[in-house]
């Protein structure tokens, strides 16, 4: 038996999912796209129940993956039944892909969530309409408090009759419908999809575009705009049935703070400074934990174990791999994780996003930029991957650059440890002056120069609710191992080639070879450009590496502030990391990871030899 | 082809009555028009000789069939050229207004069709003759915090079909929740709010509802 999830964002939909099928989740790439459909398995009467979490979607008929994916998964009809999860203190909004769900005859279940909330709001809820209009089972729930979650399964158990539902569209598309169905066999759900120019059959789509003009031409609507209204229209039908307003009690509108300007800006940067500093904080305190640990109980015993010497280099580098992944994975990535997990699910993303929407557009992109940029801060990696919530390619492209720019906790672990140890915390940051300003300029040239189309936001500010702390771990816990997936085995290779060329003397010889350009332009010893190339695989390993090669930890003994200062610059802007270039790769292609690449290589150096001739 | 004066005066007959289905008396027309009584009445001789107009009781005249077709299309040609201009050239109103009534008579009706496709079929409904959305009605961005609205019409449908799924369509009523100085908005569609870029508030004609 499989039953698959269906619901707008933010319903209560991953709740239901994980109170039915607790833990054994198992997340999988849908094939053909980057969207990830989360599946797992709950047992009802000695039977085996595979239960699909289909992505949040408001229509089947847009144009995003996640509705694409929807739409595709149901249309192959591989699956049992569909469970409907709607929020029943916005209805109507819900009804409309109800409705729509209901077009595909699929046998259903529809949970009306949230009823606690609806209670509070003062709203009666009769189901009855909904029941006898598509002939299912109509289950009120409350997902936050467990309640009625149990009848869910034995309601899909007993679907076998597929849901019935007209909706009464203009008679123009009905008779759009007719003629479709007529010269193509095309069934209802096809031709208003094909109507509205989705579908693969071409000779059905020019048809029904002939057709859908002339509608156009008729009406000064298009076909989508006279569907989605009936849709809508029949939507506000049944909910007028279904639902009696008693009064409706006040409710406290956090909203007047947080969209407005004032408060709201400030308290904004109020957010995601105070992120910044509590991830940075307890990140610090972690990490030099876990590094202690590592040195402790592997490094040391590892070294002393007296293996051979190659053996000895490859072990350590693989043993160097894992406290440097470990070292920023739990404290820096995961806590960063579990804070936009809380940001997210609380609802205070979207507000965020509204907010930060005009700002986002002068670097040529919409408000839903805020969240790679402030994804960055912990690491680019996952920044990178959250690039694909953008629309267009436009879009994605410039976010890659900005976000792949921005100082992530690797690289602030080297501004701390290099600038503000040796040079002083005013200089420390100047560092990040200094970035945020070349983050700026790249912007503004970027929003000017990308080619592509400009597309505004569009976005329902999800209620603001109190985050589920389960739900928040289990998200954080899931991109962390994604980014460990990612990152770890890199890690590893790189670690191994760096060490294996160190050992060999190939890293001496480069060293010679480049020390008379790295002092022409930048000022530094040749030592140094091997911690920049180690800095490729890690950003921090560029402030480690430097400490080994330079022969002590007391950098400003063998370094003037200058060099340290441009050395640390040179770091930030260098080269994305082995990582973010792998997922640059499977986001934005080669050509622009190549660009990327190039134009931080250029920017790096070309500061650094500025501030070189400038300050020097 | 008829003089630009006659054109004149029968789009001016079917902007008084609306439907052209009344009668109208000639001070009426005179008024419309801002000319001399005598004058109007040799104007309308020779065009019910040519068979635009007939006399009705009590000295008014009334559009007939052909009177109505004509006017119609020269109706349509200002509503299009002054559309053109506000909207797509930024061209005030009242100049707009004045202009598409010059331009109207010269250009042909294929070239009217092109210019009509090309703006995506962004003219007003008729029925709101010879005058452009641009007095009456507005977009998003001109309403204040608070306003409830309809949307009348979504320029580009295609890129924003979003705000067709999250409620947000010709003939729906809306209220603005809030607007920031930088124009960005959130209005509330179906009981849930939805923030807009400025860009994407300026698509959204909408019409005040009383």
């Amino acid at each position: 038996m499989r039953f698959a999830l269906v619901g707008n964002p933010s319903v209560g939909k991953s709740l239901i999912f994980n109170q039915l099928t607790g833990l054994g989740v198992e997340v999988s790439n849908y094939p053909g796209t980057t969207v990830e459909l989360q599946r797992g398995n709950t047992c009802f009467q000695r039977e085996m129940i595979e239960l699909v979490d289909l992505p949040g979607v408001y229509s089947l008929d847009g144009e995003s993956e996640e509705e694409a994916l929807v739409r595709e998964f149901l249309g192959q009809r591989e699956i049992d039944a569909v469970i409907v999860v709607t929020n029943v203190t916005r209805l109507e909004r819900n009804l409309y892909l109800l409705l729509q769900v209901a077009e595909y005859g699929l046998p259903m279940v529809v949970v009306l969530n949230m009823v606690d909330e609806a209670v509070k709001q003062g709203l009666e809820i009769d189901t009855n309409p909904l029941r006898d209009l598509l002939g299912v089972d109509v289950i009120l729930a409350a997902a936050a408090q467990g309640k009625n979650i149990d009848q869910i399964i034995p309601a899909a158990l007993a679907a076998t009759r597929p849901a019935t539902v007209e909706i009464p569209y203009d008679h123009h598309i009905e008779a759009a419908v007719r003629s479709l169905g007529k010269i193509f066999g095309a069934d209802r759900v096809e031709s208003i999809q094909a109507l509205q120019g989705i579908g693969d059959n071409p000779e059905l789509l020019e048809a029904a575009r002939a057709i859908a003009d002339e509608i156009e031409s008729r009406h000064r609507m298009t076909a989508a705009q006279i569907i989605a209204a009936n849709r809508h229209n029949f939507a506000h039908q049944i909910a007028d049935l279904m639902l009696k307003e008693d009064v409706m009690l006040p409710r406290s509108d956090l909203d007047g703070f947080l969209t407005r300007a004032f408060p709201g800006i400030p308290i904004l940067l109020g957010v995601l400074v105070g992120m910044l500093l509590l991830v940075f904080a307890l990140g610090t305190f972690l990490e030099e934990m876990i590094v202690e640990l590592f040195d402790v109980f592997a490094l040391e015993p590892f070294h002393m174990l007296g293996l051979p010497p190659l053996i000895d280099v490859v072990g350590a580098s693989i043993l160097l791999a894992l406290q440097a992944g470990f070292g920023i994975a739990f404290p820096y990535v995961l806590l960063f994780y579990i804070f936009i997990s809380i940001l997210e699910d609380s609802g205070y993303m979207t507000r965020a996003a509204f907010l930060a929407d005009n700002a986002m557009h002068r670097l040529g992109m919409h408000g839903g930029a805020v969240i790679p940029l402030t994804l960055a801060f912990g690491c680019n990696v996952p920044a990178i991957m959250s690039v694909r919530l953008l629309h267009s390619r436009r879009e994605r492209i410039i976010g890659s650059f900005l976000a792949t720019m921005v100082p992530c906790s690797a690289r602030t672990v080297v501004i701390a440890g290099i600038v503000a140890a040796f040079v002083g915390i005013g200089a420390a940051f100047s560092v990040y002056a200094i970035v945020f300003v070349l983050i700026l300029i790249t912007g503004l040239f970027l929003s000017r120069v990308t080619p592509g189309e400009r597309f505004g936001m569009i976005m329902e500010m999800v209620p603001l609710r109190r985050p589920d702390p389960r739900l928040v771990l289990k998200k954080a816990w899931s991109r962390l191992s994604e980014f460990l997936f990612i990152a770890m085995p890199l890690l590893l290779a790189g670690s191994v080639v760096l060490g294996l060329l160190e050992f060999f003397g190939i890293m001496t010889l480069f060293e010679q070879i480049v020390e008379p350009y790295t002092m022409a332009l930048l000022g530094l010893p040749g030592y140094s450009a091997t911690a920049l190339i180690f800095g490729i695989l890690r950003k921090e390993m560029a402030f480690e590496t430097l400490a080994i090669l330079a022969g002590t930890a007391d950098l400003g003994s063998v370094l003037s502030s200058l060099q340290l200062y441009i050395f640390a610059i040179v770091t930030v802007l260098f080269v994305p990391c082995l990582a973010t270039i792998t997922v640059l790769l499977r986001e934005v292609g080669a050509r622009i990871t190549l660009a990327i690449t190039a134009y931080t290589v250029a920017l790096g150096l070309f500061v650094g030899a500025l501030l070189f001739h400038l300050l020097g | 082809m008829l003089p630009s004066a006659f054109e004149d005066y029968l789009e001016a007959i079917l902007t008084i009555t609306g439907d052209g289905k009344r009668p109208v008396a000639l001070q009426e027309i005179a008024d419309a028009l801002d000319t001399e009584r005598t004058v109007v009445e040799d104007t309308l001789t020779s065009l019910i000789e040519e068979g635009y107009l007939e006399q009705a009781p009590g000295g008014a005249v009334r559009l007939t069939e052909r009177g109505f077709t004509l006017a119609s299309r020269v109706a349509r040609k200002h509503r299009v050229l002054q559309c053109f201009l506000t909207e797509m050239l930024g061209v005030d109103a009242d100049r707009a207004s004045k202009e598409a009534c010059a331009l109207e008579h010269g250009i042909s009706d294929e070239t009217i069709d092109r210019l009509s496709t090309y703006m995506g079929g962004n003219q007003p409904a008729p029925g709101r003759m010879g005058r452009c959305r641009g007095r009456d009605a507005c977009t998003l961005l001109d309403c204040k915090e608070g306003d409830t609205v309809r949307v009348a019409m979504i320029r580009g449908p295609r890129r924003n079909r979003r705000l067709l799924d999250l409620g947000i369509f010709p003939g729906e009523v809306v209220q603005i929740r809030r607007k920031l100085p930088n124009n960005s908005v959130v209005v509330r569609a179906k009981g849930c709010d939805i923030g807009i870029s400025p860009e994407v508030a300026a698509s959204i004609i909408v019409e005040s509802c009383p």
